[in-house]
């Protein structure tokens, strides 16, 4: 699992690179849990290369949701390959979380 | 063993039968000489019975001498002085008094042949003992080759008795003096075997070389009076002639010279090997600690203790982490000065702060009044040696040797040290291995019972009725999981069925999976609709759940009274169903979000609750992720799609073999790796039945 970001202005965007276990799950925690990511008033996470999601994986983002919804920080995933999209979907997180096809259409959204 | 039991008693006998005949032999013959008479003696008699005796003497000694195998010495040393060498003496005395005896006393002409028979007997006796002692030296720690050596050697000067048997004066033959000097030559070359010398200790050397001086002595009196008498025209018996009797005492004194020297020679440099022996000794005790269960105090003790002998070290302590583990007080020493003990800790951590790399590495210095302030604390000492315990994982502590003397530590003594501290690095760990080992041990027993416990919470038998067929399947990938079913009868004719996932594995899964069938169980008392009982769960669960974790699960309650079941999905896996009436297998595509996501009353939006009709021969298939997720080693996905497919050609079957058939495909495609806790649940409705 690689995590990188990349920043832009107000925006922070988080690539996800291969999969997201037990094990990885742990780094994507720390990276959401550092303060300093509370100064972005938007995270975009892409998706494209994240091929596989564990239970303990969604629950970092599960755990972080409410944080960022209070601090009113928009969370958004783009290019979400479609069985990892089924994960969510079926859990029901596609009705709580922002997933939208392209980075385009995730930046479009954030500005709102 | 009795042969050789019987060899000594008969090589006794024979030895004293002979050299009571011989006696009488040369008595007779002394008589011949003096009355002119002839009588039964023959002088070839004499040759032939001492022969006997000293074969019969060697013989017995051979037998009673055992080669060595222990390390003393000097018991067979001094047996063979006070058992042998005294008789030298003896003979002594006896010609010291001899004089005054036959004057005063007896005189007769044959005491003097009385006499120097009595040496002979002596003498053979000394000669033998002497002999397979000497073996019992030479072949102490042998070789193959010196074994071989020795054995012709005693071959070699056995066959010199052939020269008085054949009666044949050796002085008149070129060739068998030139075989006797060679057979000299040889008894030198077995001298040069000392090796039982290098492992005496220094006491014993000078023992020996006590005992060593009085056996030579010994040899020199018996020599002196056996040439004494050679010619002696008084005496009818000469047995100087007898080869065997020289190169047995030529070897007997060659060995005793050659082992005086080499013991005497070796005295200055025996502390070495002593110090070496107590090393060895010293690793040995460390290396075996662990076998004998000792605790890692008792290795540091025993390291500090070697050390402190291997270096003779006037002060010392340990210090394990930042605490002083052992010092010089703990060995029957004085505690050291702590002014000198602050000191040195001082330089130490400057040395260490000046280069990082010095850590892990020995530090000695050899003049530490050179070090300004050293000298106003006035203490005795000199030379430092700083050994570090260190594994390449991590650092133990430090040892700290002082000695008054400047340069005291040398090498070699530094390298001794420093393989006790690797020595007890490796003990130390391997203990806290074997230690760790033991504790895995116990938590795998502990998680076999809750594995046992896990698998008491699944119900195994559903109730047994007419209405449906109920086959469930359940495996943990790991000992515990955090998959679960089960069910609840609210009434007659109706049940409630529940399955769930707990997020993550193992087992904190596993505890919150046995809080969630409480909740179940709590909460279906009061007969709640499904999609009510999931936001009371929810509610439930909020409070205690951590926020990372969450919960899947579907409820079903079945009427079949009405032929009904309705049921709410929270996040949990779609359920697959066989639809009789229409012929055809589909998913129920329901929205619902998981328990725990979202903690509070927001929730109830979230879940819906979904009711259907049921047709006798309809079939259900509730599952885990862990059936859909199921991986092949292309890791692709067994998917929603083949587990459909199943079903539409399995539909037919009883509930049972449905089971069987889909995980059987499943365990196929994943060739039997499970990566996740897997459950599988297959209801078959049937006919409605009237309740009787």
């Amino acid at each position: 699992m690689k995590i990188k970001h990349t920043i832009t202005d107000n925006t922070i965007t988080i690539s996800l690179d291969g999969e997201l276990d037990a094990s990885s799950s742990v780094l994507l925690d720390e990276e959401l849990s550092n303060p300093s990511i509370m100064m972005f008033g938007k995270i975009l996470v892409d998706c494209k290369n994240l091929n596989y999601i564990s239970s303990a994986g969604l629950g970092v983002f599960i755990s972080h949701l409410q944080r960022f919804e209070d601090a009113q920080i928009k969370l958004i995933f783009f290019n979400m390959q479609e069985k990892v999209r089924n994960v969510f979907e079926i859990l029901g997180l596609d009705l709580l979380m922002t997933i939208v096809s392209s980075y385009e259409e995730a930046v479009t959204i954030a500005n709102d | 063993m009795p042969q050789d039991k019987t060899i000594k008693q008969v090589s006794f006998l024979t030895g004293s039968v002979s050299w009571v005949l011989l006696l009488v032999n040369v008595l007779f013959l002394a008589r011949q000489g003096h009355m002119g008479e002839a009588n039964a003696a023959s002088p070839y008699l004499n040759n032939l019975l001492s022969v006997i005796f000293i074969l019969s003497v060697f013989l017995y000694q051979r037998q009673y001498v055992q080669i060595q195998r222990s390390e003393e010495f000097t018991s067979p040393l001094w047996g063979l002085f006070v058992k042998g060498g005294l008789g030298a003496y003896l003979c002594l005395l006896l010609h010291l008094g001899y004089p005054g005896l036959n004057e005063h006393w007896v005189n007769s002409p044959y005491l003097l042949d009385i006499f120097y028979q009595v040496l002979f007997g002596l003498l053979v006796y000394f000669l033998g003992k002497a002999f397979y002692t000497w073996r019992q030296f030479i072949l102490y720690h042998k070789t193959k080759e010196v074994q071989s050596q020795w054995k012709w050697f005693e071959i070699l000067v056995y066959l010199s008795l052939l020269v008085p048997l054949l009666d044949v004066t050796y002085m008149n033959h070129v060739f068998l003096i030139l075989d006797l000097a060679l057979l000299l030559g040889y008894s030198l070359y077995m001298s040069v075997h000392q090796r039982w010398i290098a492992f005496l200790s220094l006491d014993k050397k000078w023992a020996c070389i006590f005992l060593l001086t009085a056996i030579l002595a010994s040899v020199v009196l018996f020599a002196n009076f056996l040439f004494l008498f050679a010619d002696s025209s008084e005496l009818v018996v000469d047995y100087t002639d007898n080869p065997f009797i020289l190169i047995a005492l030529a070897f007997v004194f060659l060995y005793a010279l050659a082992s005086l020297l080499v013991s005497l020679f070796s005295l200055p440099t025996s502390r070495v090997f002593e110090q070496r022996n107590a090393d060895l000794l010293s690793f040995q005790r460390l290396s075996h600690t662990i076998q004998q269960g000792q605790s890692e105090d008792e290795v540091y003790k025993i390291l500090f203790e070697s050390a402190i002998k291997a270096t003779g070290a006037d002060a010392a302590w340990l210090e394990i982490g930042e605490l002083t583990h052992l010092d010089t007080s703990h060995t029957s020493g004085d505690p050291i000065d702590s002014e000198v003990q602050m000191f040195v800790r001082a330089l130490v951590k400057r040395i260490h702060e000046e280069d990082k790399t010095t850590l892990d590495s020995v530090y000695v210095n050899g003049d530490l009044n050179l070090i300004p302030g050293f000298q106003d604390l006035n203490s005795p000492y000199n030379s430092l040696l700083l050994v570090p315990l260190v594994s390449p994982k991590r650092r133990y502590g430090y040892l700290y040797l002082l000695l008054e003397l400047e340069q005291g530590f040398d090498p070699d003594t530094i390298s001794v040290v420093q393989s006790f501290a690797n020595q007890t690095v490796l003990t130390i760990e391997n203990l806290r291995l074997m230690q760790e080992s033991l504790q895995n041990e116990r938590y795998k027993e502990e998680l076999k019972i809750a594995s046992l416990v896990q698998d008491r919470l699944n119900p195994k038998t559903f109730p047994t009725d007419t209405w449906f067929d109920i086959s469930t399947y359940s495996q943990a990938a790991k000992e515990v999981g955090g998959d679960f079913y089960d069910y609840l009868q609210l009434s007659k004719s109706r049940i409630a069925i529940i399955i769930g996932d707990v997020s993550g594995k193992g087992i904190s899964a596993a505890f919150h999976m046995a809080q969630m069938k409480g909740i179940f169980h709590g909460l279906m008392q009061q007969d709640l609709l499904p999609d009510e009982f999931m936001v009371q769960a929810n509610s439930a669960l909020s409070r205690c759940l951590e926020r990372t974790s969450f919960i899947t699960s579907s409820l079903y309650i079945i009427d079949y009274e009405m032929q009904g079941v309705s049921f709410a999905r929270a996040g949990h896996c779609h359920t697959l169903y066989y639809n009789s009436m229409i012929e055809d297998t589909f998913y129920f595509q329901t929205e619902g979000l998981g328990l725990g996501i979202v903690r509070d009353a927001s929730y109830a939006k979230r879940i819906h609750r979904l009711h259907y009709d049921y047709n006798p021969n309809d079939v259900m298939v509730i599952y885990t992720d862990g059936i859909v997720e199921a991986r092949n080693t292309r890791q692709d996905e067994y998917g929603e799609e083949r587990l459909k497919y199943m079903l539409s050609q399995t539909y037919h079957l009883e509930a049972e073999d449905i089971k069987s058939a889909i995980i059987n495909d499943v365990n196929d495609f994943s060739s039997d790796i499970l990566h996740d806790d897997q459950t599988l649940l297959v209801i078959k409705f049937k006919q409605r039945q009237p309740i009787i």
